[in-house]
């Protein structure tokens, strides 16, 4: 039985992070930033895939390692299933998750239906606000890729936010021939 | 000040005294008497404009819960009328009525005052307001894109709260 630890803590943590890496250490420079917080998510990644696959069997392929990902691992991480999974075939797999418990807390300003100003400013302000809200996601992201590479499989993971609080994680296979 | 845990928002909201839409308006201030949230249902009579009547309405709390903590006959120690008291210091005041609206006051710990005005037959709030102040942790303190000290543009925050408040009755 693991220890428990607060969830809102957690959380303030991972806000933190993201808070002081885009806006302190790499104040001008967000692929810097997201890049250092995908690689600190992959650290976790890869530790949390070795201790939840402690008991299981090697998977035979790809499609049982991205099941494990989408039931138990993320179960163990946010007490949920991924919602949906859809592939192309080619290596591709899209996880969607309809509530992502990371982002639950997160809204964006109301869109100011008032402002007679040019179009651009609100459209300055949502993109900033759809900007600020991925950089929450590559936490996750690295968090996917650390578990997959840990099981043998390297990947690249990126997020998609098209609506809060749905998101999902597109996994991309490079294929060995 | 209770503490409230879970991610699920608890305690679960309670049970509306009446059925109607009661509420008239809502404040929310910050310790420093930054107006974060002034929301509105029904308010037929306004008198000032809108920055004075904040300002009118935190100097009203503020004057008020000194006046009722000084006046207060069980407790011992009291300080001079005008020295500034710490939230939770002295007794709490939560409520007064006229003919025609309650209004009904809650103070965190930290300085956040949410003040809600009422039909004037409406039940005890008190349980209503730390239900809204639950909903003011979970959806403004806990966002990210939120800066403390700033009005609150919070979509989640505004739709839940007005949901809750027609419901309240």
């Amino acid at each position: 039985m693991g220890r428990e630890v607060s969830e809102s803590c957690l959380e303030s943590l991972l806000t933190e992070i993201v808070s002081s890496y885009c806006n302190g250490f790499y104040a001008n420079k967000p692929e810097l930033a997201a890049r250092r917080i995908e690689a600190i998510g992959f650290q976790v990644g890869h530790q949390l895939s070795e201790r939840y696959t402690i008991d299981r069997p090697r998977f035979t392929d790809h499609l049982e390692a991205i099941k494990f990902i989408c039931k138990d691992f993320w179960s163990e991480l946010f007490k949920k299933q991924i919602d949906n999974l859809k592939t192309n075939h080619r290596g591709t797999f899209v996880l969607q998750d309809n509530q992502f418990r990371w982002l639950a807390h997160m809204s964006v300003d109301p869109s100011r239906d008032a402002s007679a100003s040019v179009q651009d400013p609100s459209a300055m302000a949502e993109n900033k606000a759809v900007q600020a809200t991925g950089m929450h996601l590559y936490f996750p992201c690295g968090i996917i890729r650390g578990a997959l590479s840990n099981l043998g499989i390297p990947c690249a993971v990126s997020a998609d936010i098209s609506d809060l609080p749905a998101c999902e994680f597109i996994t991309s296979f490079t294929f060995q021939i | 000040m209770q503490f409230f845990g879970g991610s699920e928002i608890s305690p679960s909201p309670p049970v509306p005294t009446a059925s109607g839409n009661n509420a008239y308006m809502l404040y929310v201030f910050n310790r420093n008497g930054v107006c974060l949230l002034y929301r509105e249902w029904n308010r037929p009579l306004k008198t000032l404009n809108s920055h004075q009547d904040h300002k009118l309405m935190f100097g009203l709390l503020f004057s008020l819960k000194s006046l009722t903590a000084k006046m207060d006959p069980t407790c011992v120690d009291k300080g001079n009328l005008g020295v500034p008291q710490l939230p939770g210091q002295g007794c709490s005041f939560h409520s007064f009525r006229t003919n025609t609206y309650k209004l009904t006051f809650m103070e965190s710990p930290s300085g956040i005052k949410i003040i809600l005005v009422t039909h004037p037959r409406t039940g005890d709030l008190r349980e209503s307001l730390k239900y809204i102040y639950n909903l003011y942790v979970e959806y403004v303190v806990k966002n990210p894109l939120y800066s403390p000290g700033t009005p609150i543009r919070c979509q989640l925050f505004d739709t839940t709260v007005d949901q809750y408040v027609r419901g309240l009755g």
